[in-house]
């Protein structure tokens, strides 16, 4: 054999070997004869939570003493008007301003010559136009337990501020109202009352509400008023300006959603969340593989949501299972979000497989799950779904409680051999 | 001492899995069988399988080694799948068989120890399907993936009585794991993955016993039979109480040397499989049928003058396959071969090389298959 032939050959050899240690055995697959031991079945099956032990958090009873987040406290105020998910009215209290300022360390009065108050729009349904502000002046000792039957009256022509135009074309951002002249006179702070406290209501062209920043987003309000200090023969020093942050922010609503203990309340303020517990066996669970996990719950009433402005519906697992105060997961694959639509009418529907697949890998774990809406206490989409102990009034044999819709697949029939 | 050393290091080197090629027709049963054959004999068809020492299907014909010898063996497989479904060209690279052996000093006996494939069980299937979940069709992708078979350890044992008669008896362990696993995917994510996975393994033993003998130079008529048992099958651990029936095989080889330069041999070999089938029934199989396989092959040697100049080898088998995969449809293989071998170092050490063409079937089933062997061969 010539060399050049011992050549090719090795090199031919050393390709075929290289080429063949590239494993690759799949191929197409002819059932049943090329199926040993079968094919897998699937199966759905519904499985409610546990009788009784469903639970929204704070109770009736404790709803008076706040929630898990109290009005005012989130991350925006409402305010609304003709709007189908609620009627609200905003409350801002500035920090109080002196009538007097110090000037070359000497305190020295001062004239306000003109006035600003800024909000901050943190949400808005853009579709509807003609947005108007009304900014009225209302008591300084406003505080939490104002109600909207106190302070809606108080929004009226005479305590009128001023208005504030917000372009159509302005979804989010500050607006404000600039006061000159005689308009002065509604924020005038006078003698021992050195706070102005402000509440609003609006108009659009139609039924609508907005969102506005608040002290916990800091994005809350501000009055800031231009002065000029009497102070003879120093013109460089006679303008000042006297800003003063939000120190106190809230909203009113007309009809408060209050919890009821044999429903469970999800959202509202004080916001509310739901604790919901499953009892599924063992031995389901060790002979299942979760392909898709849902969990599934039937609202009480439609769930609105302001249009282009996203709340969101949130199911966190359990760390350990203590109740109201149970320790909530922070693992972000444990964590389940979905946005909530503007109008949500029937079954409410949330993708739960990972949860199910938490509970077969580690029976440590509760099978309890958090359901909550964000951001709380901040959005207009409140939610109340049945519970265990309740019943849907058109029938009462329909299985309304909150349940888990598992789709499963037994072990495979591995043919044996 | 040394040289048991070298070869024990040998062999602690080699792969401790042993595989042969695997085939759509190895999908049922126990897998596909495996051929306990060196290169060389690969490269003849087979046919000279119950003469070959460096093989392990005839424990007399240890008694041809006369020097310690380790021969390792590799093989490639490039195969085209056809079945209903689809066909797919699919390749792998598989340890079919390991030997080594040597003579008992002072006596006319050799001792040997190899490790083969029994039964290969590779495979990956893919199948599509359109199941209703929740009141909607959803499209899913299914694969079957299995990887594992039988292994054969055999401790085996020669005696030579003159130049006439060699005689020889072997013990087999048969032991070995098949891991399986199944995944079907959703075409709608949602519904999450599914994958389970089970192991089985195997153990059971076998004996068999062989002879040869030489009518002069020129001819030789060797015959074997080995029992086998069965396996007891245990599944993630857990004994299953079920045990296969292994067959019984009896084989039959002639060899001739028809000229100075020209070897030709012939081997039958008849395995009971068909002992299986009531065990593979009662687990939910097709069954499985007694097998035969009949192979020939040819050795020319270019010149006797230069003994190590490489050889031209040739072959030709036909034979059935155990395990079903449709009842009543035994599948058969035919294949032809050729090789060819290196000898180096004053014959301490060869390369062996074999190529062969298989065409295997049953009823809509079929494929064709590319098999590489490369087998080395150290005399240390």
């Amino acid at each position: 054999m010539s060399r050049l032939v011992r050549w090719t050959a090795a090199v031919g050899l050393a390709a075929a070997v290289i080429t063949a240690c590239q494993e690759k055995l799949t191929s197409p697959a002819e059932c049943p004869e090329l199926c040993p031991g079968g094919s897998p079945q699937v199966f759905d099956t519904l499985i409610p939570a546990a009788a009784g032990l469903d639970s929204s958090f704070p109770s009736a009873a404790e709803a008076a003493t706040g929630g898990y987040v109290n009005r005012g406290q989130g991350t925006a105020v409402l305010l609304s008007s003709g709007f189908v998910a609620s009627e609200d009215r905003a409350i801002y209290r500035f920090a109080p301003r002196s009538d007097q300022i110090s000037v070359r360390d000497t305190l020295r009065t001062y004239a306000v010559d003109s006035a600003l108050i800024n909000l901050n729009l943190v949400g808005r349904d853009t579709t509807v136009h003609g947005l108007k502000l009304f900014l009225f002046r209302i008591p300084s000792t406003v505080d939490s337990t104002a109600t909207f039957d106190q302070i809606d009256p108080l929004l009226a022509p005479p305590a009128l501020i001023d208005s504030i135009l917000v372009p159509d074309t302005l979804r989010t951002g500050a607006v404000g109202a600039v006061l000159h002249g005689t308009a002065l006179s509604q924020v005038t702070l006078t003698g021992a009352d050195s706070t102005l406290a402000i509440g609003l209501r609006m108009t659009a062209d139609a039924g609508t509400g907005v969102r506005l920043g608040t002290l916990a987003s800091s994005a809350a309000g501000t009055f800031t008023s231009y002065v000029t200090v009497d102070i003879p023969d120093t013109g460089s020093i006679k303008k000042q300006t006297i800003s003063r942050a939000t120190a106190f922010n809230t909203f009113v609503t007309q009809n408060p959603i209050l919890p009821v203990d044999s429903l469970l309340t999800v959202g509202s303020e004080p916001s509310s969340r739901a604790l919901i517990r499953f009892a599924i066996s063992g031995g389901f669970l060790d002979s299942a593989t979760i392909v898709r996990a849902t969990l599934e719950l039937t609202p009480v009433q439609p769930i609105y949501s302001l249009p282009g402005d996203l709340s969101f519906l949130q199911l966190l697992a359990v760390v350990g299972d203590i109740g109201a105060k149970s320790p909530v997961t922070t693992d972000p694959n444990f964590i389940r979000q979905d946005t909530l639509p503007v109008v949500q009418a029937d079954t409410v529907r949330i993708e739960a497989t990972g949860f199910v697949q938490l509970w077969k890998s580690s029976r440590a774990r509760p099978q309890s799950v958090f359901l909550r809406i964000a951001p709380e206490a901040a959005t207009f989409a409140r939610a109340v779904f049945f519970s265990t102990r309740s019943h849907a009034a058109a029938d009462p044999t329909a299985l309304v409680a909150p349940r888990l819709r598992i789709t499963y697949q037994r072990t495979y029939p591995f043919e044996n051999p | 001492m040394r040289r048991a050393l070298f070869i024990l290091a040998f062999a602690l080197l080699a792969p401790v899995g042993a595989a042969a090629q695997s085939s759509q027709f190895g999908t049922r049963g126990l897998g596909m069988p495996g051929r306990a054959i060196a290169t060389r004999t690969f490269a003849l068809g087979g046919g000279y399988a119950l003469f070959d020492g460096e093989s392990a299907l005839n424990p007399a014909a240890l008694g041809s080694v006369t020097a310690v010898t380790a021969d390792f063996t590799s093989l490639q497989d490039f195969r085209t799948v056809e079945n209903p479904a689809g066909d797919a060209s699919v390749r792998e690279t598989r340890f079919p068989h390991f030997a080594i052996a040597g003579p008992v000093r002072q006596t006319p006996a050799v001792l040997g120890i190899s490790f083969s494939n029994y039964t290969s069980k590779d495979f990956t299937l893919a199948s599509a399907d359109t199941v209703i979940l929740r009141g909607v069709l959803v499209p899913t992708t299914d694969t079957l993936g299995s990887r594992g078979g039988l292994s054969d350890l055999r401790f085996a044992g020669a005696y030579r009585i003159r130049s006439a008669w060699m005689i020889g008896a072997g013990f087999h362990i048969i032991t070995g794991t098949n891991r399986l696993r199944f995944n079907r995917s959703f075409a709608d994510t949602t519904y999450h993955p599914a994958t389970q996975q089970t192991e089985l393994s195997f153990s059971g033993v076998g004996l068999d016993v062989g002879v040869i003998r030489n009518f002069g130079q020129g001819f030789s008529v060797a015959a074997t039979a080995r029992a086998d048992g069965h396996v007891s099958v245990d599944r993630d651990s857990i004994p299953t109480r079920s045990t296969i029936d292994l067959p019984y095989s009896f084989g039959f080889g002639l060899r001739w040397r028809l000229q100075p330069r020209i070897e030709v041999a012939s081997q039958a070999l008849y395995e009971t499989w068909s002992g299986a089938n009531s065990d593979l029934i009662a687990a939910g199989g097709i069954g499985s049928e007694d097998t035969y396989e009949v192979s020939f092959g040819a050795e020319f040697t270019p010149s006797l003058r230069h003994p190590t100049r490489p050889p031209l080898r040739l072959g030709v088998r036909y034979g059935t396959l155990p395990f079903l995969l449709e009842p009543g449809e035994q599948p058969s293989e035919f294949g032809v071969s050729g090789g060819t071998g290196f000898r180096f170092g004053q014959n301490r050490a060869g390369l062996d090389l074999g190529l062969e063409y298989v065409w295997r079937a049953a009823g809509a089933f079929s494929e064709r298959a590319f098999l590489l062997s490369l087998g080395v061969t150290v005399r240390p």
